[in-house]
């Protein structure tokens, strides 16, 4: 579904990305992890075209990025994405930060969106926030109601950038439940964090990178049990505490 | 459009060019000299309304917001008129026929504390920035209000503020123009008795702008060098 | 020094109004001017387009580096020049006002729509907004409720800053104190009370706008 040929990007003299390739399948649940700086995020931010990429291709649903002739825009609808710090809009309540691009971009009624936002937030358990401004919602009731804005659109795939991250360690598991759901409903995903117990249960396929490079990949019992790679071993090491 | 000769000879010709020099002189002085003084009270002010102690406090904020909610130029018109009306007789007679450049010091005196009320604003908002854990590992080793202040906060409020006090140099700069309504003979008087006895207007006001436009770019250049001289790596004093 | 006299101001009181009417008047024109003025260039500086960016840098930079004073003489040489005819002070002072408050609005616009992170922006795009649907429903809201503060404190200014119109006659309401005083000689009485009508009203306005700022932190 997600084909992604030797892309490469650069700053200058510092290279965030280094020939990277990899393909995702329909249905998949990828995790991506490794230390700061390794251009995970980067990555994720060039799936969907937020970020450009100076050399190869990826190509979502049989269409390039690179082609000038894709609508990006359109693009994006097949894709929703969640942020490390949640980017609800501040000015807008919870039900209109769900339905408002639903309304302007699908153009489907005010009560059909809104109808489906009050489903959606159902689901990631907090139907009676709807009313509320973000800043009245703790951080994870903020990241759920972010993952529901994003799935709002009816995507394809769901990319998440480190989800979790900026969490209190009690919310983690709150969102990381939702995101189990997701996954076990058949949503390809692409997640880049750090949540290894997460990854254990529902990732297809794990991949390790550092300094832009993808390192190792591995299905989650070869990945942990058997890391072919010293780094990706003094990585796990030093993350799984356990 | 009128009809119009542009002269611009008029800036450096005889005796106009030495006008212009003569003002661009008095401009830099009164510029020096109030920047310097607001620079110290405004520190002191504005350090005084962040300490704990009420009374001071609210003599700081009172002074911030008289001297920034009248115009300048209403201030000082009220230095330059009224205030010598308060003096005793002699005094006044003193002031206006002893002392040399009257009309210099009395604007020294409303523009140092209309700009000193603006510094004091920024070194307030530069201080309540820090950390309130700074204060208290200052004062845990020891350290009494005073020292915190002197060794620890003020230090670190400078460099925090340097941006916003170059914004304000070149203010005082530029408020010095002001200074022409009370016949002090810097670079915009000079430019308008240029004009009097021209009629070159554009050429005689495009000239005093060409000035103020250089010291604009020389005070941005040397405080950008001040700021590297002062700078703390991992500080960040710019947005 | 004698005593006090404040008669001079209740017998002067409806030509010091028509002054400080005239005031209002030279800052409404400022601030509305101005503003929409600013609006225009503080976008310009956002923009990739050279030929829009650097026209508008130039302006807003020119006009920030000079004296107001200055400016105002210089449209009191230019504007009856451009317009082939004497367009009499008011006309000049407003001219003035309006253009060069503009650079400052304009930096307060480009600051204030800046401020607003750049994963906004991307949170905005990742559902399939446009770059006209994102600036319009996510941007500019809330770049205008953090805007208002300064927008405030800068409307506030001009009205300090149309004293200045004092230097090429316009009747505002310090050159009408200055005028009073020419005939009576009550420096002390004019000039306290213009000072503390023009406290009065600044205080006012600056108040409202740290509540303004108070109540948005927390409405967010």
């Amino acid at each position: 579904m997600i084909e992604i040929q030797n892309v490469s990007k650069w700053f200058g003299n510092f290279r965030v990305l280094e020939n990277v390739s990899e393909t995702i399948e329909k249905g998949q649940v990828v995790v991506i992890c490794g230390p700061s700086g390794a251009g995970k995020s980067m990555l994720c931010k060039c799936l969907n075209g937020l970020e450009p990429f100076q050399e190869g291709d990826i190509i979502v649903d049989g269409i390039s990025l690179n082609d000038p002739s894709t609508n990006l825009i359109k693009l994006r609808q097949k894709m929703g994405m969640v942020f490390q710090r949640f980017e609800l809009y501040p000015h807008m309540k919870i039900l209109q930060n769900i339905t408002i691009a639903p309304i302007k971009v699908l153009k489907i009624s005010q009560e059909a969106a809104e109808k489906k936002a009050l489903e959606l937030l159902e689901r990631v358990g907090i139907p009676e926030q709807a009313q509320k401004f973000p800043g009245n919602l703790s951080g994870g009731q903020q990241q759920r109601v972010a993952i529901a804005r994003a799935l709002a659109m009816e995507p394809e795939i769901m990319l998440f950038d480190e989800p979790t991250s900026a969490l209190d360690p009690e919310m983690i598991k709150e969102v990381l439940d939702v995101m189990i759901d997701l996954a076990k409903s058949g949503m390809t995903m692409v997640v880049v964090t750090h949540e290894m117990g997460f990854a254990r249960e529902v990732a297809d396929e794990i991949i390790f990178m550092e300094r832009g490079k993808i390192i190792e990949r591995g299905t989650d019992v070869s990945f942990f049990k058997n890391p072919k790679s010293e780094r990706t071993k003094a990585f796990l090491d030093k993350i799984l505490l356990v | 459009m009128l009809s119009y000769d542009f002269k611009w000879s008029i800036l450096w010709a005889d005796p106009y060019g030495s006008w212009m020099l003569q003002g661009i002189w008095v401009t830099i002085q009164l510029g020096l000299i109030c920047w310097f003084i607001a620079l110290f009270l405004g520190t002191l002010i504005g350090t005084l309304r962040v300490t704990p102690w009420k009374p001071f406090r609210l003599f700081a904020t009172g002074y911030t917001e008289l001297f920034r909610d009248i115009p300048l130029l209403v201030q000082l018109f009220f230095w330059y008129f009224a205030a010598p009306r308060i003096l005793p007789h002699s005094w006044e007679m003193y002031l206006y026929r002893e002392i040399p450049n009257s009309e210099f010091w009395i604007v020294v005196i409303g523009l140092s504390l209309y700009t000193s009320s603006r510094v004091a604003e920024h070194i307030r908002a530069g201080m309540q920035s820090i950390p309130d854990d700074q204060y208290n590992a200052a004062l845990s080793t020891g350290f009494t209000q005073f020292q915190t202040y002197r060794y620890v906060i003020i230090p670190y409020a400078i460099r925090l503020v340097i941006p916003p006090l170059t914004t304000e140099c070149l203010t005082v700069f530029k408020n010095t123009s002001l200074a022409m309504t009370v016949a002090v003979l810097e670079t915009t008087f000079m430019s308008q008795q240029i004009e009097a006895y021209t009629f070159h207007g554009i050429e005689a006001t495009t000239g005093a702008c060409v000035v103020y436009m250089i010291i604009t770019l020389v005070v941005v250049m040397i405080m950008g060098l001040v700021e590297k001289r002062l700078a703390v790596p991992g500080l960040i004093t710019r947005r | 020094m004698g005593t006090f006299d404040w008669k001079v101001i209740y017998d002067n009181f409806p030509f010091l109004m028509k002054g400080l009417l005239t005031t209002f008047e030279l800052a409404v024109i400022g601030i509305t001017g101005g503003l929409l003025l600013g609006i225009l260039v503080g976008m310009a500086r956002l923009s990739s387009n050279k030929i829009i960016y650097y026209p508008a840098t130039l302006f807003v930079n020119f006009f920030r580096s000079l004296p107001l004073l200055l400016v105002i003489f210089w449209f009191y040489f230019l504007v009856p020049l451009l317009a082939g005819r004497p367009m009499g002070d008011f006309f000049s002072a407003s001219v003035a006002f309006v253009i060069f408050e503009a650079s400052y609005f304009a930096e307060i616009i480009r600051a204030g729509i800046q401020s607003i992170s750049k994963e906004q922006m991307q949170a905005a795009y990742s559902t399939g907004f446009t770059y006209g649907q994102t600036m319009r429903y996510i941007i500019i809201p809330q770049a205008l409720r953090n805007m208002v503060p300064s927008l405030l404190t800068q409307a506030v200014v001009v009205f300090q800053d149309t004293s200045l119109a004092y230097v090429i006659g316009v009747k505002e309401f310090l050159r009408s104190a200055s005028i009073v005083d020419a005939r009576e000689m009550r420096s002390l009485e004019l000039y306290a009370f213009i000072g503390v009508v023009y406290f009065i009203f600044c205080y006012s306005m600056s108040k409202l706008s740290k509540r303004l700022e108070a109540k948005k932190g927390i409405a967010k």
